[in-house]
């Protein structure tokens, strides 16, 4: 499908999400994933917290209330005084996707909503194959019934059929969604956040309410090259997608053209924010091919770091 | 303000159109965007909703209203004036001679002529279309090129496909002619677009108020051949060339002017004159064989047409006498013939006696005789009873009985007295004091001239001429007479052979104007259905044929100098074509003192003559304007 004439809205095409080659394309990030874990997993994802594994980390003074299985006799038969035998402990990885499911993601061809839909069921693919659990949680004005913890490539089909069947929601609330979901999450995990973002403002609220709950953060901004170029022009009524409200507007070449810098100054925040925040960033267009994103976010992101 | 074309107004209609459009644009489109709040913020003070800002969008409106409108008027090629413009009916007069063909260098070399096909393209453009048109040639014959009209389109055509015409202008008789055409029409003028080179047309202007002179070019720099004539001396067996050189320009000149038969120089001659001087100088062209004389000036200046003119020289052919006369008084003229060659061609002429004149009479006449026929008889104390019917004679102390008849006793010792009106025959011959022993007392059977005659008034000397027969009588006897003696008598007899003996004369004259349509002087021989025609133009020949109808033609090749041969058969004749009027060379523009622009009622137009290109920037300026209201509205 083509774009929609001038002043119209560019509709999601309805051919099917999922088809055969989706899955080969999924196994093939799969693999590319799961060298990249291998080699980084031992010693790129240790835990800050000490626990019991077979890996010794450090000794410290005996206090009581401590497990005397670690008390170290050796030592206390060399020095005399009681010490405790420290491990690192190795922690679970869980993979968060929430997915933005508002009515603003229902742009571009293939819309937004497609594209992101893709992107997130490759993630939790792989989350599936090389960490202990991956979830999907969709979210509009506040955060939906999803897929949690899943683990096991047993859950794919349960996977696919949930993206199928997933559908485009109301207005954007990430605020609420993240409160929401750092209530329901108290173990840290990955969690990757697809969405277009606007209201950016509110979404840094968001952002940040999840940074502070020690979740490594990654965001994943979806645009259409509609909104890099809308073929808007002349005497408008503009219409809401989410709220439904409408305005009159007299959309001009200068306009137009303060748009185009405002919309590339919009991304460009929530890069810079997510810079200074520590949050992965990665902007994808609905033009690219969600496999050919993702293999980039692997190879060059900061997802599986 | 009159518009030009009217029809227009017509597209008015697209001003509708506009408003509807605008009426039309107001229903919004309609348009879904991700999120509304991002366009708000990102427009801030765009949205229309205030009063001014519907305000600015009737002013967009009116600015393309004021657009279509300008650019309609524009299309409509308006005219302003201060004054009302009425519709009159105008004549006009395009000079296209030969004048009109000087280049003038402050106008991109482009010829005076193209410039009054664009003055006459200015005028009928930039009247109202109420007016009537006519236009008329003033070169060649005044014509009607295009009737009375109303549409200027059909005028600019006509004066678009006229000709230039290298002859002398008829002005006045356009004028004339436009005179009578223009009786009876609505407040009627005459526009003259011409350089005046062909007459004087400020006390005409002056005089009719109706007149209007549309001055043409600025040049004067032209000198030209005004004139070329020759005249055949055959008693000298050469030419006298006459030349005339007109320096119209502004500085001395000094040139040359050479002198070539049939393409052969013969002679050159150095030229000056003074500005607007004229030099002139009779020339001696020693060629009896005759050809075609081009002189041509050595000058390149405006008009070129007139630097070179021809004149044909008509071969000159010494004349053949048979003299028949008694034996006994033969001597005196046998002498008196002997003088005067080239004249007379000794080798061919005869002594006769009147036995022999029968027969050598009729061996001449035989086609195939090695006589050639006498161009002059002189029949000398004896004539035949009649003459022939055609030929040229001279009868001494005899008269044939269908001339004159004997009216009485002879003469005794008459008195000469020459008749008061002077003729070719007696130039130079002085008769006064001669003595005559006697003379026959004759009366005259056919109209003749008597050239001396007696103190009664008998003839001594008659000349009488037929269609085809010239007879001179002498009715005395020539060796009974002192003439002998005296010049008088050889003159007479020079005079005699010299005016007798003309070619047949020729079907052409030699020398046509341009533009003249040439037509034989007399008919043709039955039965001729063409002529060949041989146009010679500079160095070049071209050859044609012109058809010959009821013994006639009309031949109306004749714009440009050269000669023209046309031959029937062996008969051939030439002709030159010049320009023939010296004034065609003086190419100084005779500056209008009116304002003509005024006069026509065109001075006291607004916005240069142009208000269409004005009107076409103004709405030019206005769809700028436009442009900037709309992309910077409500938001610059």
């Amino acid at each position: 499908m083509g774009q929609s004439p001038v002043g119209g809205r560019p509709r999601a095409s309805k051919g099917p999400l999922f088809d055969p080659s989706f899955l080969q394309r999924l196994e093939t990030l799969n693999l590319i994933a799961r060298q990249l874990v291998r080699g980084r997993r031992s010693a790129a994802r240790p835990s800050i917290k000490k626990g019991a594994s077979i890996e010794f980390k450090d000794y410290r003074e005996y206090s009581p209330g401590d497990d005397p299985r670690s008390v170290d006799w050796m030592a206390f038969a060399r020095l005399g005084e009681l010490y405790i035998k420290l491990f690192r402990q190795e922690e679970e990885l869980d993979l968060w996707v929430l997915l933005d499911r508002s009515a603003s993601m229902d742009f571009g061809d293939p819309s937004k909503f497609d594209h992101a839909r893709r992107i997130a069921a490759a993630l939790a693919y792989i989350g599936l194959g090389n960490m202990d659990s991956a979830s999907i949680l969709p979210f509009d004005t506040d955060l939906r019934t999803g897929l949690e913890r899943m683990r096991g490539k047993g859950q794919v089909m349960r996977l696919m059929k949930f993206m199928e069947d997933m559908t485009i929601g109301a207005e954007t609330g990430f605020e609420k969604t993240a409160q929401m979901f750092v209530s329901r999450v108290r173990r840290p995990g990955i969690v990757v956040i697809i969405s277009d973002f606007y209201g950016l403002q509110k979404a840094r609220a968001g952002l940040d309410r999840l940074r502070f709950a020690k979740h490594q953060v990654h965001v994943v901004q979806v645009v259409s090259p509609w909104e890099r170029n809308p073929p808007l022009r002349g005497e408008l009524r503009l219409h809401d997608a989410e709220t439904g409200e409408e305005t009159n507007l007299t959309i001009t070449d200068s306009m137009l053209k303060r748009y185009k810098t405002a919309f590339q100054a919009f991304t460009t925040d929530l890069r810079k924010y997510a810079m200074r925040s520590s949050i992965g960033f990665d902007l994808t267009d609905t033009d690219v091919e969600f496999d050919e994103f993702v293999r980039h976010v692997l190879q060059h992101g900061r997802l599986l770091a | 303000m009159m518009l030009l074309a009217p029809m227009a107004l017509w597209f008015l209609v697209i001003g509708g159109a506009v408003v509807a459009l605008y009426l039309l644009k107001i229903k919004r489109r309609a348009a879904t965007v991700p999120v509304l709040e991002f366009w708000l913020a990102l427009a801030g003070k765009t949205r229309v909703h205030s009063l001014f800002d519907r305000l600015k969008r009737l002013l967009s409106m009116l600015l393309w209203l004021i657009i279509v409108i300008c650019l309609v008027l524009a299309i409509g090629n308006p005219i302003f004036s201060l004054g009302r413009i009425k519709p009159r009916a105008i004549a006009v007069i395009i000079d296209n001679s030969a004048s009109m063909q000087a280049v003038e260098p402050a106008s991109e070399s482009r010829t005076r002529f193209d410039l009054a096909r664009q003055a006459l393209r200015e005028i009928s453009g930039n009247r109202p279309v109420t007016d009537e048109w006519m236009l008329i040639e003033a070169g060649r014959e005044p014509r009607v090129l295009q009737p009375w009209t109303f549409d200027t389109a059909a005028i600019r055509r006509a004066g678009d496909a006229v000709e230039p015409f290298s002859g002398a202008a008829k002005l006045h008789d356009a004028i004339e002619l436009a005179s009578q055409l223009i009786a009876g029409k609505q407040d009627p003028c005459i526009v003259i677009i011409s350089d005046g080179a062909a007459g004087e047309l400020a006390p005409l202007t002056a005089a009719d108020d109706r007149l209007i002179h549309w001055p043409i070019g600025t040049t004067h720099d032209n000198a030209g051949i005004g004139q070329l004539a020759v005249r055949a001396h055959r008693q000298n067996g050469n030419y006298h060339a006459l030349i005339s050189v007109v320096n119209a320009s502004d500085e001395p000149l000094e040139t040359q002017v050479t002198l070539e038969i049939d393409g052969r120089t013969d002679s050159v001659e150095l030229v000056s004159a003074e500005p607007g001087g004229t030099w002139e100088k009779s020339i001696v062209i020693d060629a009896p064989a005759g050809g075609v004389l081009r002189a041509s000036l050595d000058r390149a200046d405006a008009l070129a047409v007139d630097n070179e003119a021809f004149a044909i020289l008509e071969p000159i052919r010494p004349a053949v006498v048979w003299l028949v006369t008694p034996t006994d008084s033969a001597f005196f003229f046998e002498q008196a013939l002997a003088s005067m060659d080239p004249l007379v061609w000794a080798e061919e002429s005869l002594t006769l006696t009147p036995e022999q004149y029968p027969a050598a009479s009729a061996a001449a006449a035989a086609p195939d005789s090695s006589l050639k026929r006498p161009d002059l008889v002189i029949f000398n104390g004896w004539a035949p009873d009649a003459l022939p019917a055609v030929g040229r004679f001279m009868v001494v102390n005899a008269c044939p009985a269908e001339l004159g008849s004997p009216a009485g006793e002879a003469l005794a010792s008459p008195q000469i007295h020459l008749a008061p009106r002077a003729h070719p025959l007696m130039q130079h011959v002085s008769l006064q004091g001669s003595r005559l022993a006697k003379a026959k007392r004759i009366t005259l059977r056919q109209p003749g001239r008597v050239l001396a005659h007696s103190a009664e008034g008998d003839p001594l000397i008659a000349l009488i001429e037929q269609p085809e027969r010239q007879t001179l009588l002498l009715t005395f006897d020539v060796l009974d007479s002192d003439l002998p003696f005296r010049n008088a008598f050889p003159l007479l007899l020079r005079n005699t052979v010299s005016f007798m003996h003309e070619d047949a004369p020729s079907w052409l004259r030699p020398a046509y104007r341009l533009g003249e349509t040439i037509r034989p002087s007399r008919a043709l021989p039955a039965g001729t259905t063409e002529a060949k025609l041989t146009l010679l133009r500079g160095g070049t020949t071209q050859e044609s044929s012109v058809p010959v109808v009821n013994g006639s033609f009309a031949l109306t090749q004749t714009h440009h100098t050269g000669a023209v041969r046309l031959e029937i058969g062996d008969d051939a004749a030439f002709a030159a074509m010049n320009i023939g009027d010296a004034a065609e060379s003086r190419i100084a523009p005779v500056n209008a003192t009116e304002d003509h622009a005024a006069k026509l009622g065109l001075s006291r137009r607004l916005l240069g003559g142009m208000p269409w290109l004005m009107l076409a920037m103004f709405a030019s300026l206005a769809v700028v304007l436009e442009w900037l209201t709309y992309h910077f509205r409500w938001t610059e």
